[in-house]
C-alpha cells in the first residue's frame, strides 16, 4: 500500500522576539495510508495545527524546519528543504478552520473556483464552472451558489463551499482544521457525514484536525493524540475510545459533555509547559495525576501489545490500566 | 415598578439598522428579535441556546441594556432598565456582570490583567484599598495565580483569559451573571475547567446565571431550565429534562437527533472496524 503521508522525526519550531526558538512540533514520527481517515486530537498548543499546516505545505517561511516528509511518494521536506511544488493544492488540498474570513469576500463562489483551477489545472473558465458546479453537487449545494458572494451564504453553506474548493482540482489528500469548532451540532452533524462520506466515496484521505475526540471518532478510523508536540497515543478508534492508556486520552474522553449523560466532568488541572523550556520530562509530568520519580525522563513511543498498531507514550501505561482516575 | 423576576422580557422586538448598496445607501431595520417574552427568576441558571443568527447575543444586549428594544418591556432586577435614568439605571447595571464572547478579542491587550480587573471597580467608586483586597479575591476565586496580575492578556492562554474575563465579571459583586458562549473557543478540556468554575461560583454565591450557548451538551453543567431561540422568537422552554425527552417544537427535535446522531456515529464506526 501506499503511504499518503510518512513523518519521520518532524520537528517545527517558530522564532520569538526573545531569539528562542519555540519548538510547536517536537519530533514526530507517523505513517498514514492512502484512503485512511486519520484524525489529530490535541489541545491548543499542542502542535496540532502546525503539523497539518506542514502536511499541507502552508508553513510560514520564517518557521524552522526539521526531518523528513514524504507526501503522496514524494520526498517535500528534507531537513529545512522545502518542495512542495506539485504536491500543495494538487495532491493535498486544504480546508481552512473558520470559513467566514477564509473566504474573499470581492469574489463569487465561482470565482474563487476559477482561479484556483486555473492556477492548479490551467482550466478555462467554462470548464472551471463544470468542475465547480460538480464538486458544489457533491456537498450538497446548488447552481445558485455559484454567483453568490460569501457574505450571502450562511455558516454552513460557507464550510461547504470550502469543502468543495478543497475537492474541485482532485486532491488525494484533504486537510480539515477544526472544521467543526465553531457551528452547532445540527451543523456538526451534517459536516461529519460530508467528510465521512467523501472519504469513503472518493476514496480520499483526510487527515482532520480537532480538540473534540468524539467528533474526530465521528469519522476517523485513526486517532493521534498530541500533547506538547509530540504523539502521545495513537491507534484505532476504538482502541483508543474503549481503551485508552495515556493518562491524558482518558482525561480528555471524561470531560467531553455528553447530551443526556450528565457524568460529572473532570477536569484537566494546570497549564501546559511553555515551549522554548528544553522539554526533557513527560510532556505530561505537571498535570498527570500519576506522574512518578521516573518520568522526569520522557518515555518512548511503545506497543500496547503485539498487534503493535496501538502505541502509548507513558512509562506506567501497564500497571495504570485498572487504577481509576 | 418592582417585578418577582431577575429579568423578565415581555413581548420585546429588536433589531438593528444596517445600511444596504453601494451607490445609494438604503438603510434599513433588520429585525432580530420578534415578540421574545422570558422570565428569569432570582437566582435560577437558565440556558439560552439557538443556532447562530438566532438572535442570542442580541438577547443579551437588550438585557444589558445595551440595545434599545423596538417594541416591549425589558425589567432587569426590578426596574424597567430603558425607562430609568441615571442613579437608578447605574445602579442596575453594575449588579450585572457580563463575559463577552471570545476571550482573544474581548481583553484590552494594552492593559495589565489587574487594570483589567479593576475597571468596573475604579468606575463604581470603590477606594483603592478595597480594589486591591478585592482584585486578589477574585483572581484567587477564579483560580488564577497571582503573579498573572502584572501580566497583559497575550501572554496568557486562552482558558485563562476566559478566567479573567469572569474574573472581572465578578469582581464588583454582582447578582446577576451573563455569560455569551462562555466555552465555544475554548478546548475541551478547558471548557471542563470553565464548566466547573462556574458550577462553583453559582453554588457559592447563588446568583442568576444566563448562559447563552449553541451547545446543548455544555448546558447542561451551566442551567436547570433552558429556552431554545429560533429566528428571534422563542420556540421552546423548560426543564433539561423534559426537553430532552419529549422536544416540543421541529427545531428542538432536529437538535436533539443530531446530538444521538453524532454519538451513534461514533459507535458504529468503532462497530464497524471491529468486525
Amino acid at each position: 500500500m501506499v503511504l499518503a503521508v510518512k513523518a519521520e522525526g518532524v520537528k517545527i519550531g517558530y522564532i520569538d522576539e526573545e531569539d528562542r526558538v519555540q519548538w510547536a512540533v517536537r519530533g514526530v514520527d507517523l505513517e498514514i495510508g492512502s484512503g485512511d481517515s486519520f484524525c489529530i486530537v490535541g489541545e491548543s498548543g499542542s502542535g496540532k495545527t502546525t503539523l497539518a499546516n506542514a502536511i499541507a505545505g502552508i508553513l510560514p517561511p520564517h518557521a524552522i524546519i526539521q526531518g523528513r516528509l514524504i507526501i503522496d511518494g514524494k520526498l517535500v521536506l528534507d531537513n529545512g528543504r522545502l518542495d512542495f511544488n506539485g504536491v500543495r493544492g494538487r495532491i493535498v488540498s486544504y480546508i481552512p478552520q473558520n470559513p467566514g474570513t477564509s473566504l474573499n469576500p470581492f469574489m463569487t463562489v465561482e470565482e474563487h473556483f476559477y482561479y484556483i483551477l486555473r492556477d492548479t489545472k490551467s482550466l478555462s473558465r467554462r470548464e472551471a464552472r463544470r468542475i465547480a458546479l460538480e464538486s458544489l453537487m457533491k456537498v450538497g449545494l446548488d447552481q445558485s451558489v455559484l454567483e453568490m458572494y460569501p457574505h450571502e451564504l450562511s455558516g454552513g453553506m460557507q464550510q461547504r463551499v470550502t469543502i468543495a474548493i478543497a475537492i474541485a482540482s482532485r486532491p488525494k489528500i484533504i486537510i480539515a482544521d477544526e472544521p467543526t469548532s465553531s457551528v452547532d451540532a445540527n451543523l456538526r452533524a451534517g459536516i461529519l457525514k460530508l467528510l465521512n462520506r467523501l472519504n469513503r466515496e472518493l476514496g480520499l484521505t483526510l487527515i482532520m484536525v480537532t480538540h473534540d475526540i468524539y467528533s474526530a471518532a465521528a469519522v476517523c478510523n485513526k486517532v493521534a493524540v498530541m500533547l506538547v508536540g509530540k504523539i502521545v497515543e495513537m491507534g484505532e478508534v476504538k482502541a483508543l475510545l474503549y481503551d485508552p492508556r495515556h493518562p491524558y486520552t482518558r482525561i480528555l474522553l471524561n470531560c467531553v459533555p455528553v447530551l443526556g449523560v450528565k457524568k460529572p466532568l473532570k477536569p484537566l488541572v494546570g497549564e501546559p509547559p511553555r515551549l522554548y523550556s528544553d522539554i526533557k520530562h513527560c510532556p505530561f509530568l505537571d498535570r498527570c495525576p500519576f506522574a512518578v520519580e521516573t518520568c522526569k525522563v520522557e518515555p518512548l513511543l511503545e506497543p500496547v501489545d503485539e498487534k503493535r498498531d496501538h502505541v502509548v507514550r507513558c512509562w506506567r501505561f501497564k500497571e495504570l490500566k485498572s487504577v481509576e482516575l | 415598578m418592582s417585578s418577582n423576576y431577575a429579568v423578565e422580557l415581555k413581548n420585546v422586538t429588536a433589531g438593528y439598522m444596517v445600511a444596504r448598496g453601494f451607490r445609494s445607501i438604503l438603510k434599513q431595520f433588520v429585525v432580530v428579535l420578534r415578540g421574545v417574552n422570558l422570565r428569569v427568576s432570582h437566582g435560577e441558571r437558565v440556558a439560552i441556546i439557538g443556532e447562530s443568527g438566532s438572535g442570542k447575543t442580541t438577547l443579551l444586549r437588550v438585557i444589558l441594556g445595551l440595545l434599545r428594544p423596538k417594541t416591549g418591556k425589558v425589567i432587569v432586577l426590578g426596574k424597567d432598565i430603558y425607562r430609568v435614568k441615571g442613579r437608578a439605571r447605574a445602579g442596575v447595571l453594575k449588579r450585572i456582570g457580563y463575559v463577552p464572547q471570545d476571550p482573544y478579542r474581548s481583553l484590552n491587550p494594552v492593559l495589565k490583567v489587574k487594570d483589567i480587573i479593576k475597571e468596573p471597580l475604579e468606575a463604581y467608586g470603590y477606594s483603592s484599598e478595597l480594589i486591591e483586597d478585592r482584585i486578589r479575591e477574585v483572581v484567587r476565586l477564579v483560580g488564577l495565580p497571582l503573579n498573572v496580575l502584572d501580566e497583559t492578556p497575550e501572554e496568557l492562554s486562552g482558558g485563562m483569559r476566559q478566567r479573567v474575563l469572569i474574573a472581572r465579571a465578578l469582581v464588583a459583586y454582582p447578582k446577576m451573571l451573563l455569560l455569551d458562549e462562555p466555552t465555544s473557543a475554548l478546548d475541551v478540556s478547558v471548557q471542563a475547567q470553565i464548566i466547573s468554575l462556574l458550577n462553583s461560583i453559582y453554588e457559592s454565591f447563588n446568583i442568576t446565571m444566563i448562559t447563552v450557548t449553541h451547545d446543548l451538551a455544555v448546558a447542561q453543567y451551566l442551567a436547570d431550565r433552558v429556552v431554545i431561540l429560533k429566528d428571534g422568537q422563542v420556540v421552546e422552554e423548560g426543564e433539561f429534562e423534559s426537553i430532552l425527552k419529549e422536544p416540543k417544537s421541529e427545531y428542538t427535535r432536529s437538535l436533539v437527533m443530531s446530538y444521538q446522531l453524532l454519538s451513534n456515529m461514533s459507535r458504529s464506526e468503532s462497530e464497524e472496524s471491529r468486525l
